[in-house]
């Protein structure tokens, strides 16, 4: 390929230069880009465990809708918390999205880290369903509001009669 | 007195945020030459890649407390160019859309010394024929002379994959250029 291509380049020098001394241009502070990835770490975090405790949440409100196949079917079309699931499945692509930010991304299989980040969201979702907390939670503490809205709440016929 | 024109990038990278602004021209002298070539052979005319790469270097200028001096300055704004490339094209829609999977022979042989002469001298036009995604690592490689692990950090894709794409490229230049010869 041919490396003596001329190419003549503009006065760069003397144009940017004159910006950054007339002030201009201006440099961003390092807090900026501190505060940036502070950001990005907690968001990602922040993610993370929003979509672990709504998918731990789809699980446990999948258990409480009893185990008789066809009725249990009605009632999940007709009362199940479908936005519980989205925003659950939400959390996890800008989750995927953000893990895009980081510089692992490209140098391993991406795929790969995706695949894990979804295993493992749905991993400690289920260990935490598993361990009790959903029915701790719906018990007690400040959370039980919540979860009786979520098991016995709007357009839940069956459970409104129980 | 300190000799600034013996520092590495990264030494003075750390001297225009920390103590002189003004030392930013250097910069600016030791890349303004290799990121005008690269920037036009992305955009594939020079004024546009004159334009990229003045929104470049004052994209690096602002960000400078960006950037992590243990890591190559090199790349850094060689990354800052190829996005900054990117927004202008996708502006633009200027892509030469090209199918990579065409079958082309000429029953030349590339060896031929003959045929190595003509290439040079054709080689800009055949390399403005390629689709952005090969034309870049190639570009980067033999024009820019960066290694695999630089081309990785420039484009953000695997190792792997900038070398798939370079032997795909590779490929789809001789073909472009031989069609070009006949």
């Amino acid at each position: 390929m041919s490396k003596t291509h001329k190419i003549t380049p503009a006065d760069f020098e003397k144009t940017i230069m004159a910006k950054v001394k007339s002030n201009e241009i201006s440099m961003k502070p390092r807090w900026y880009f501190v505060l940036g990835s502070l950001l990005a770490v907690t968001g990602l975090a922040g993610l993370s465990v929003v979509a672990v405790f709504l998918t731990n949440l789809t699980f446990f409100l999948i258990r409480q809708h009893g185990p008789m196949g066809q009725w249990r079917l009605q009632m999940l079309f007709s009362s199940f918390p479908l936005w519980v699931p989205l925003l659950a499945m939400a959390g996890i692509v800008l989750g995927i999205r953000m893990l895009r930010k980081y510089d692992f991304s490209y140098k391993k299989n991406f795929w790969l880290i995706v695949a894990g980040f979804i295993v493992s969201i749905i991993i400690a979702a289920f260990i935490i369903d598993h361990l009790g907390l959903n029915e701790t939670w719906s018990k007690r503490g400040p959370m039980r509001g919540f979860y009786q809205q979520m098991e016995y709440g709007r357009g839940n016929r069956f459970y409104r009669n129980k | 007195m300190l000799d600034i024109s013996k520092l590495s990038d990264e030494d003075v990278a750390g001297i225009v945020r920390s103590k002189d602004k003004e030392i930013y021209a250097e910069i600016i002298r030791r890349y303004q030459t290799k990121l005008m070539r690269y920037a036009s052979n992305i955009m594939g005319d020079e004024h546009k890649g004159a334009d990229v790469v003045q929104e470049a270097f004052i994209k690096a200028y602002s960000n400078l407390n960006g950037f992590d001096t243990k890591k190559k300055f090199g790349s850094w704004i060689y990354r800052i160019v190829h996005n900054e490339a990117m927004n202008m094209l996708g502006k633009d829609k200027k892509q030469v859309p090209m199918d990579d999977a065409f079958e082309f022979d000429s029953g030349i042989n590339i060896e031929d010394e003959f045929i190595k002469n003509e290439l040079v001298s054709h080689t800009h036009h055949c390399l403005e024929q390629m689709s952005i995604i090969y034309r870049e690592p190639l570009s980067l490689m033999y024009l820019e002379e960066k290694s695999y692990e630089e081309i990785s950090d420039i484009l953000r894709i695997p190792v792997g994959t900038v070398g798939t794409r370079i032997n795909r490229a590779r490929t789809i230049m001789k073909k472009l250029c031989q069609k070009h010869i006949k």
